[in-house]
């Protein structure tokens, strides 16, 4: 057995799928980004090399920096509002136990279950400023109820917080099961020494969370970067661009003003943005000393 | 050493599986669109071959991408009643039919133009925007003109789908900008159809003390807004104003009057709420509901939704008082009821690259002989074809058919391709964008005007 797995050909033959996948769908692609990213192709017919004239252009693009600045405020979103709760929500459920317990982990986790397009229509009609659930609520109350949230000025708050709410299970799944895998031994000794709930949480359960939050954090800051199918389809970057977030505005570039090379150069400053992301994670999080 | 090349061999791999996330996200999500619409083409691709064995020619199989996904009612039904009824009258033929919405279908026309195999026929816009890089490109297999000299098509309507004198595609539909407007809600309130565009403006406002929304419209869907826009601009300039935006977008010069001028007149309709509250973020759906549903007492779109009055999910009291009129003249315009914001927008196309030329242009040809497109649309009361139509008038047409076919009948004037439709694509999102900000207030006519020069530039 030793043998088979020191012969060079068998080594090859099993590593190469794996390294043709990567080479082929992932670093080729990417080759391809950057080069395309210097012309002026729209996808069609000949084209032009430009030299930098697109990252100059993307430089000066408001459009472009909005939709940085929405991706970033997402990520915020979700490291300041999303996470903290769900860590609560984690402990909460941890401390219920029973049928309780099952119950609202189904409930918190659902949103996820369905499908994203169902998702932005749900909340379409939630948020519409003459049938909405919101401004009916809004009404009831004795407010005057004719507010468009997903109009000017409330549009990016509005996508925040159906982006926060859509995410939330996912991350308090995580933690959950990170709280779940710490020793309860570790909390009755805690409680013998005197030790408060919020003692016992500080100090125990958040630090031996750690890892949990790191990759969850790591996760968060991917997907906000990412997000394009809940705004593509809530307001598809509107009014104008106010809701702008990056993969959709590379999207629009690429594929509806059918600015291919313009498109490419935004992916490739899009990498740049996530290689950073990365790295600032590291330091943030440095490496445990191995024991 | 062994660890350490692993850790980095991980480490490589992480970057590269991040970066991934964000480089594929185009092709991915054009995918993931794809993806739906292309099973429910599937599932549609009709049974054919019933009498394959009886074939008399050579078996033939015609590819067909089209952006009509709904099968079973609509245009996409007198599609595929056209694509069946072919099949059976030679045998030998198999249409196999992928169908997108528009967006997707876009992006996947790129997608099989930058390939070397187009399918045999598609659906093209015979837009600037979106044909005239397609013919340069040589997508397209040029058709015989002198075929279709007795297939009746209005004139102008091929203007869109030729180049240099050479035909390549075949246009579908007259597209007429209009009001729907809820002819009991009028009586029974005892409005009536403004004259100008003033009495639009004071209707809205009596519309909304009356707790109704006056105009429904789908600025969430951008384009609605330019052609509003233009509709206006039409009006004011009342000869055509197709040749003057032409050349606004060529010298980068929006500096005549009548830009401004509809500009500011669509601004003012906003802030005197014209519209219904949060037309700039509705959708289409959402904003035919509120006329549908009696909400709103005017509805503003095109000729293609004037199969609401058969629509059998709409309320019969709604339904059967839906009548039509025209943007009206504002003060100083010289439009007049001949002037009418109206084009001939979607058509098929035979590709140069396809596997079956000939055969597709048969099918072409069957499609758009002028007792097949045109009688079946007309009947169905689906749409106005860009053909003679009213050949085909029977007198038991619905109301709103009626009076849009008269409404095209008395037309001196088009106005031909709207604004936004006119200029490249990239100037198509650019106005699409400017125009939602202008409606929810973002920035004023001079900048709307100013974005739309600097396109190009």
């Amino acid at each position: 057995m030793h043998k088979t797995y020191s012969n060079k050909a068998v080594i090859t033959t099993l590593v190469l799928p794996g390294v043709l996948t990567f080479v082929f769908a992932i670093l080729a692609p990417i080759c391809l980004s950057v080069y395309y990213g210097f012309t002026d192709y729209s996808g069609l017919g000949a084209y032009q090399f430009v030299g930098i004239d697109n990252y100059k252009e993307l430089f000066k693009d408001s459009g472009f920096w909005l939709s940085v600045r929405n991706s970033l405020l997402l990520a915020a979103g979700f490291i300041c509002i999303q996470h903290p709760l769900a860590i609560l929500t984690a402990v909460i459920l941890d401390r219920m136990q029973g049928k309780a317990e099952g119950f609202f982990r189904c409930v918190y986790f659902l949103p996820n279950v369905i499908s994203v397009a169902v998702i932005a229509y749900l909340w379409k009609f939630i948020y519409d400023p003459n049938f909405g659930l919101l401004n009916n609520i809004i009404k009831m109350f004795g407010g005057e109820g004719t507010t468009n949230w997903l109009g000017t000025g409330t549009a990016i708050w509005s996508v925040l917080i159906v982006l926060v709410w859509h995410g939330f299970g996912w991350g308090m799944l995580i933690y959950y099961t990170g709280i779940k895998n710490i020793d309860p031994v570790l909390y009755e000794a805690a409680s013998i020494d005197g030790a408060d709930n919020k003692q016992i949480f500080f100090r125990i359960t958040l630090p031996l969370m750690k890892p949990v939050i790191q990759i969850n954090v790591t996760l968060a800051i991917i997907s906000a970067l990412k997000q394009m199918e809940t705004v593509y389809l809530l307001t598809n970057g509107g009014p104008g661009n106010e809701t702008q977030f990056l993969a959709n505005y590379l999207y629009k570039q690429a594929f509806q003003s059918f600015r291919y090379g313009y498109g490419n150069a935004i992916s490739v400053i899009f990498v740049l943005i996530c290689i950073c992301a990365t790295g600032l994670l590291n330091i943030v999080f440095p490496k445990e000393k191995e024991a | 050493m062994k660890k350490k090349l692993l850790s980095m061999l991980l480490a490589a791999g992480m970057v590269v599986s991040l970066t991934a996330c964000g480089g594929s996200a185009d092709t991915a999500d054009g995918g993931q669109q794809a993806a739906p619409a292309a099973d429910s083409a599937a599932e549609e691709t009709p049974a054919a071959e019933d009498g394959g064995a009886a074939a008399s020619g050579e078996a033939v199989t015609i590819k067909v991408f089209s952006n009509l996904p709904d099968r079973t009612s609509g245009q996409g039904l007198v599609e595929q009643t056209l694509f069946d009824d072919y099949m059976k009258e030679n045998p030998n033929v198999t249409i196999e039919v992928e169908a997108l919405d528009d967006e997707a279908y876009k992006t996947k026309f790129k997608a099989y133009a930058s390939g070397s195999q187009m399918p045999d026929l598609v659906n093209v816009w015979g837009q600037p925007g979106f044909l005239d890089e397609v013919m340069e490109a040589g997508l397209l297999a040029e058709l015989n003109m002198d075929d279709y000299a007795d297939y009746n098509f209005l004139p102008g309507s091929l203007d869109g789908f030729s180049q240099n004198g050479k035909l390549y595609g075949l246009s579908r539909n007259t597209d007429v900008m209009c009001f729907y407007y809820n002819q009991k809600i009028f009586e029974d309130n005892g409005w009536e159809v403004p004259k100008t565009y003033e009495e639009l403006l004071e209707l809205g406002e009596k519309v909304r003390a009356a707790g109704l929304q006056p105009v429904s419209m789908f600025g969430g869907d951008k384009w609605s807004l330019y052609i509003y826009i233009h509709d206006l601009e039409e009006q004011l300039d009342g000869s055509g104003v197709m040749a003057k935006t032409n050349d606004a977008i060529r010298n980068h010069d929006f500096s005549d009057p009548t830009f401004k001028q509809a500009a500011d007149l669509f601004v003012e309709s906003v802030d005197r709420g014209l519209f219904q509250n949060g037309f700039e973020s509705n959708d289409g759906g959402t904003a035919k509901n509120l006329f549908t549903n009696g909400q709103a007492a005017m509805y503003y779109t095109g000729s293609w939704e004037m199969s609401m009055v058969t629509d059998q999910d709409i309320p019969d009291e709604i339904r059967e008082n839906i009548r039509v009129f025209l943007m009206p003249v504002p003060e100083g315009g010289k439009g007049d009821a001949t002037t009418i914001t109206a084009w001939h927008g979607g058509g098929y196309a035979v590709t140069e690259s396809a596997a079956n030329k000939e055969e597709a242009i048969k099918l072409l040809n069957y499609m758009f002989r002028p007792e097949g497109w045109t009688r079946i649309a007309w009947e169905n009361g689906v749409c106005m074809s860009a053909q003679n139509f009213g050949d085909f008038a029977t007198g038991s047409e619905t109301e709103v058919q009626k009076q849009l076919m008269q409404l095209v009948a008395d037309a001196t004037d088009l106005s031909g391709t709207p604004l936004g439709d006119l200029g490249s694509s990239e100037f198509k999102t650019i106005c699409e964008d400017k125009s939602q900000e202008l409606a929810a207030g973002k920035i004023t006519a001079d900048d709307y005007l100013k974005a739309l020069e600097a396109v190009g530039q």
